[in-house]
C-alpha cells in the first residue's frame, strides 16, 4: 500500500523523522564537524601527527581481522557438525546462542581477569606449580576474550545457511560423479560462504567498537575505542577535538566493512536456494563422541565466565585478593544494603528504554513496510545508520549535542535512556519490520473495507499479529540494553551508575568479589525475562532475529 | 459507518448501482487505466475479465478506494464517492487469499464489520449467526480461520463481506486458490448469496469459466481497456475485437484481406482454398481484417460443400474430438466436433470445412 503525500501516515512519518533528525542525525554531524576542531588545531592533523593515534587505528583493524578469523575458524566447523550431524551432547551446543546473550562483555572480560589475569585463579594456581603464563593483559586476553563473545554470531549465521542448503544440490553433484568432501566444498561451500562472510564482518564491526573489553583487557596495546573514551572523559587530558575525530575514524571504518556486508549479502542473495536441508546423521562411535567432546570443550569454555562469575560472587575477599574456597553470602548482603541504586537505575532506565524503544520502532516499521511514501527511505537509512555507530561514539554524540542550548540533557536520567534507545534502534526497526511482511495487506485492507478507519484498523486487526513478535523483541530489547555500557558510562552523571558502570569500576579498582555479585545480579535480571518469556509464554526469542 | 446513507427508493433500477465517469489511474508516475467509464445497474454480477497484468484488480481497488483515481468520478447508487476514503465507502470485499484475522474467531471475523458500525451486541449475534448458516457454516462458528479448509475459509470470508449489507460487494479472484471441485461450488455459494441479496457486485477473474458462468454481465479488459462489455453470451457469440474472440474460449483467428470494405451483413471472404460467408456485426474497412470461426462452429464432411482441408492431427477427448485440419498455404484450423460419431475422422483424410455464415464473423485487425 502506497500512502499518499498529505494523508496521516504522510504527516508520521515526517514527525518520525524530525526526531530521528534531532536524537541521531545532528549527534552524528556535531562528531564529525567536531572532528576539524576550532582555529588552526584539526584532529585529523593530530591524528596522523601522533603516533599513538595511527598505532591504536592499526592495532583496531589487526585485533578485528584476529577476531573475524578465529571466529570463523571455531564457528564454522561447529556449525556445520551442529547442523548436519547427531552427536552425543548436541543438545547443550544448541543453547550456545543464549550464552553471548546472556554475558554482558563487561562480565565476560571481568572473569577472564579473575582466571588469567595477574591475579587470576589458574595463573595462582599454575604459577605454584612453578608454571609461568605469559601476561593475559594485551593481544592474548583481547582475543582469547573477543573470540568467545563473538563466535555465536557467526555461528548462529553459518548454520541457518547451512540449514537452509537445498542438500539435492550435492546429491547432485555426487551423481555427476565428484566424491561427498568434493560435492561439499565444490557446491556447498560457495553457497553458504555469503552468509559466513557476512556474520565475519559482523564479528570485525563489533570488535571495532567494542570498549569494555579493550579497557579492561588491553594492558599497554592502544585501541580505538578506548583512546576515544579517555579523550571523552579523563580527568586530565580530555580532548573534544580528538574525542571527535576518533570516533568519526571508528565511524567511517564501521561503515565501509558495512557496506562491504551489504554487498556480499545482495550479491548472495542470487545464490540462495530454498530447498530441502539435510537431516542429519547420527555420529557413533569413536568419531562421535570425538565431534562431542569438541563441541563440549568450546561449550564448557564459553560457560568458564558465569561458573567463574557464580564462584567470585560467593568468595570472601579482602580488598582485591580472593580467598577462593572461603564461602561467604557478604558480597550479595553488601550489595542489597549498602549500595542497591545500581539495581535500582539499571531496571528503570532499561524498562524506560525498552517501552520506549518497541513502541517507536514498531510505528517507524509500521510505516517502512505498510505505509511507503516519499519520506520513507529516509526513515529507513536513517534508522540504520546507529550500526555503524559504536556505543562510545553514540555516548560522545549526545553529550556534544545535548549538553546545553535548547535540550540540556546532561546529567539527567534522559541521556542515559536515549544512549540505550539510539544503540538498539536498528534491531528494533529489523525485528518489527520482519514481522510486518509477514503480515499481508490484504488483512489490513479487509478492515478497512468493513469500515474501520486506518489507524483503528492498524491497532485492531495488524498490531495483535505482532504481539508475539513485539514481545520477543521486548524481551531481546530489555537483555541488551540493560547490559549497555559503552554509550551510558560517556552520559552518566555521579549518582546514576547502573549496573554494568558500577561493575566496570569496581574492576577498575580490583574489587572483583563485589563485582562478582553486581554481575551475578546483572545476570538475573537479563535472564529473569527470558526464563519468563520462553517457558511461561513459549515466545520463539530467535524465530525473527537471523 | 456509512457516511452516505442510501434510502431504498435512491437505489431502484433507474439509478445504476455504480456509475464510472472518465475514470483514470496512474501508478507510479505511469498511466495503467485512462479515461474508462462504465454503468453497471442495481444487483447486477458484473465480471472483469482479463489475463493478470490487464487492470482489472487495479480497477477493483480503485472502485473500493484503496488507489486514488487520479481523475474522474466514481458513483455508487448515484452518490458520489470520489473522494471518500475506503473505510466510508460501505462496500464489502472478499479477497483472494481470504484475508481473515487469524486472531480472531469465526464469529468475531463475520461479526468485525457490524462492531465497526457499533450495532448493538443481540443484533450482532443474531445476523452473525443468520449469515453464518446460509453460507453453511454455523457449527463453526467458534473455531480459528487455522482450523479451516480453504472453501470454508472462502466463505467466511464472503459471509464477512455480506453480513454489512454493503452497497457494492467487490471480489478479487476469491476462487483462484481453491482446488478445481471446490471452485465450482463455491462459485454456486456466491451467486446464489448474490442473487438472493441483491447487491451490485464487481467480480475479478481471469478464469473465462468462472466469468461466463457466472456473470449477468461481462468486461473484457485488456491494457488498462475494457475491449467489450456484454451478457456472456454476446461476449462468446459476437466478440467485437480479435482479442476477446481469442481470450474468451477458444476461436480461431484468421488473417485475411477484404477487396472491399463490408457493410454490416454477410461478407464473401477469401480464404486459401476458397471464399467463405461470413457476417460483419460492424462494418469492416477494406483491407486487412481478421475472419473469427469457433472450433465448433466449423462442420467436417467427407464430400460435402466448402474449403479442401487434410485431417493432420486429433484428439478424443470422451464427448467431443478435436481435428487440426491443414488448409493450403500452411493455414490450420482446430475444428471441434460433437454428436453423433464425432470420432470419425482419421488423420490424412481429406475433408471439407463448413462455416455457418451467421456464426462467423469478420472483425476490423
Amino acid at each position: 500500500m502506497m500512502a499518499r503525500a498529505g494523508s496521516v501516515w504522510f504527516w508520521l512519518s515526517a514527525a518520525m523523522l524530525v526526531v530521528l533528525a534531532v536524537f541521531l542525525v545532528y549527534p552524528l554531524f556535531n562528531i564529525v564537524t567536531g572532528s576539524f576542531g576550532t582555529g588552526s588545531r584539526s584532529g585529523w592533523s593530530v591524528l596522523l601527527a601522533e603516533p599513538r593515534y595511527l598505532q591504536a587505528v592499526t592495532n583496531t583493524v589487526m585485533l578485528g581481522i584476529a577476531v573475524t578469523a578465529t571466529t570463523v575458524v571455531i564457528a564454522v566447523p561447529l556449525a556445520y557438525v551442529a547442523a548436519r550431524y547427531d552427536f552425543p551432547g548436541k543438545s547443550v551446543v544448541a543453547i550456545l546462542p543464549l550464552i553471548t546473550l546472556v554475558i554482558p562483555e563487561v562480565i565476560s572480560a571481568q572473569t577472564w581477569l579473575m582466571m588469567l589475569g595477574n591475579n587470576g585463579v589458574f595463573t595462582r594456581y599454575l604459577a605454584d606449580h612453578g608454571i609461568d603464563l605469559p601476561s593475559f593483559y594485551g593481544w592474548p586476553g583481547l582475543i582469547i576474550a573477543l573470540t568467545f563473545s563473538y563466535y555465536t554470531y557467526v555461528y548462529i549465521g553459518t548454520v541457518a545457511a547451512i540449514r537452509g542448503f537445498d542438500s539435492q544440490l550435492e546429491e547432485a553433484a555426487q551423481s555427476l560423479g565428484t566424491s561427498p568432501v568434493a560435492s561439499r566444498l565444490r557446491v556447498m561451500l560457495p553457497v553458504i560462504m555469503p552468509a559466513v562472510l557476512a556474520s565475519a564482518l559482523l564479528v570485525f564491526t563489533l570488535v571495532v567498537g567494542n570498549f569494555a573489553t579493550a579497557t579492561i583487557l588491553g594492558g599497554r596495546v592502544p585501541l580505538l575505542s578506548v583512546l576515544t573514551y579517555q579523550a571523552a572523559v579523563a580527568e586530565s587530558g580530555a580532548d573534544p577535538v580528538m574525542q571527535s575525530t576518533l570516533a568519526s575514524v571508528s565511524i567511517g571504518l564501521v561503515m565501509l566493512v558495512l557496506f562491504v556486508q551489504r554487498w556480499i549479502v545482495s550479491r548472495g542473495r542470487h545464490e540462495v536456494v530454498q530447498g530441502r536441508g539435510a537431516k542429519a546423521a547420527r555420529m557413533r562411535g569413536l568419531s562421535g563422541l570425538g565431534i562431542g567432546v569438541a563441541a563440549g570443550i568450546i561449550v564448557v569454555i564459553s560457560l568458564l565466565p558465569l561458573a567463574t562469575l557464580v564462584a567470585g560472587a560467593f568468595t570472601r575477599a579482602r580488598g582485591p585478593v580472593m580467598r577462593w574456597g572461603d564461602w561467604t553470602t557478604a558480597n550479595l548482603e553488601r550489595l542489597f544494603n549498602n549500595a542497591p541504586e545500581p539495581l535500582f537505575n539499571s531496571l528503570v532506565y532499561a524498562g524506560t528504554a525498552t517501552v520506549v524503544s518497541i513502541a517507536f520502532s514498531t510505528l517507524v516499521s509500521y510505516l517502512i513496510v505498510k505505509k511507503r511514501n516519499l519520506l520513507t527511505p529516509a526513515l529507513d537509512y536513517i534508522t540504520a545508520l546507529p550500526l555503524a555507530l559504536s556505543g562510545t561514539a553514540i555516548g560522545i554524540g549526545l553529550v556534544m549535542s545535548f549538553n546545553a542550548g535548547w535540550l540540556p540533557l546532561t546529567g539527567t536520567a534522559g541521556i542515559i535512556v536515549l544512549a540505550y534507545i539510539v544503540r538498539r534502534l536498528p534491531f528494533g526497526i529489523r525485528n518489527a519490520s520482519s514481522t510486518l511482511y509477514n503480515v499481508p495487506n490484504s488483512i489490513e485492507e479487509a478492515s478497512i473495507s468493513l469500515g474501520v478507519p486506518p489507524v483503528s484498523s492498524f491497532l485492531r486487526v495488524v498490531l495483535p499479529l505482532m504481539a508475539p513478535a513485539i514481545a520477543a523483541a521486548a524481551v531481546l530489547t530489555w537483555t541488551t540494553t540493560v547490559a549497555e555500557l559503552s554509550a551510558s558510562i560517556i552520559v552518566y552523571s555521579g549518582g546514576r551508575e547502573t549496573l554494568p558502570i558500577q561493575i566496570y569500576k569496581l574492576i577498575d579498582s580490583g574489587l572483583m568479589a563485589q563485582a562478582s555479585a553486581y554481575g551475578l545480579v546483572l545476570i538475573v535480571v537479563i535472564l529473569l525475562p527470558i526464563i519468563v518469556a520462553t517457558r511461561v509464554f513459549r515466545i520463539d526469542l530467535f524465530s525473527s532475529r537471523a | 459507518m456509512n457516511a452516505e446513507p442510501v434510502s431504498i427508493a435512491a437505489a431502484s433500477t433507474a439509478t445504476p448501482g455504480l456509475a464510472i465517469d472518465g475514470l483514470a489511474v496512474a501508478y507510479g508516475g505511469q498511466r495503467v487505466i485512462e479515461n474508462l467509464s462504465l454503468t453497471i445497474e442495481q444487483g447486477c454480477f458484473f465480471t472483469l475479465l482479463g489475463p493478470s497484468g490487464c487492470g482489472k484488480t487495479t480497477l477493483l481497488r480503485t472502485i473500493a478506494g484503496f488507489i486514488q483515481a487520479a481523475e474522474g468520478r466514481l458513483l455508487f447508487g448515484g452518490s458520489d464517492v470520489t473522494r471518500l476514503p475506503p473505510h466510508r465507502r460501505n462496500i464489502g470485499m472478499v479477497f483472494q487469499d481470504y484475508a481473515l484475522f487469524p486472531d480472531k474467531t469465526v464469529f468475531d471475523n463475520v461479526a468485525y464489520g457490524l462492531r465497526a458500525r457499533r450495532v448493538d451486541e443481540a443484533t450482532i449475534r443474531r445476523k452473525v449467526a443468520q449469515s453464518l448458516d446460509h453460507v453453511g457454516l454455523g457449527h463453526l462458528a467458534a473455531r480459528h480461520p487455522a482450523a479451516l479448509s480453504g472453501g470454508q475459509r472462502q466463505r467466511v470470508a464472503l459471509a464477512r463481506a455480506l453480513v454489512i449489507e454493503p452497497q457494492l460487494l467487490l471480489m478479487d479472484e476469491p476462487l483462484s486458490n481453491l482446488d478445481a471441485k471446490l471452485r465450482v461450488q463455491v462459485r454456486e455459494v456466491i451467486t446464489e448469496l448474490q442473487r438472493e441479496a441483491g447487491i451490485t457486485t464487481i467480480f475479478v477473474t481471469h478464469d473465462q469459466d468462472e466469468a461466463l458462468a457466472m456473470s449477468d454481465r461481462i468486461g473484457v479488459m485488456n491494457r488498462g481497456r475494457l475491449e467489450q462489455v456484454g451478457p456472456p453470451s454476446a461476449i462468446y457469440r459476437e466478440p467485437a475485437t480479435g482479442y476477446v474472440a481469442d481470450f474468451v474460449g477458444a476461436a480461431n483467428l484468421v488473417k485475411v484481406t477484404l477487396p472491399a470494405a463490408a457493410a454490416i451483413g454477410p461478407v464473401m471472404v477469401p480464404l486459401p482454398g476458397g471464399v467463405v460467408t461470413a457476417r460483419a456485426p460492424a462494418t469492416v474497412p477494406a483491407g486487412h481484417a481478421l475472419l473469427v470461426a469457433r472450433p465448433e462452429e466449423i462442420s467436417l464432411t467427407r464430400d460435402g460443400e466448402g474449403l479442401t482441408g487434410t485431417v493432420r492431427r486429433r484428439q478424443y477427448l470422451g464427448g467431443r474430438t478435436t481435428y487440426k485440419v491443414e488448409l493450403p498455404e500452411g493455414l490450420t484450423l482446430a475444428v471441434d466436433l460433437h454428436g453423433d460419431r464425432h470420432d470419425a475422422f482419421q488423420p490424412g483424410d481429406l475433408v471439407r470445412l463448413g462455416f455457418d455464415p451467421l456464426r462467423t464473423l469478420v472483425l476490423a485487425s
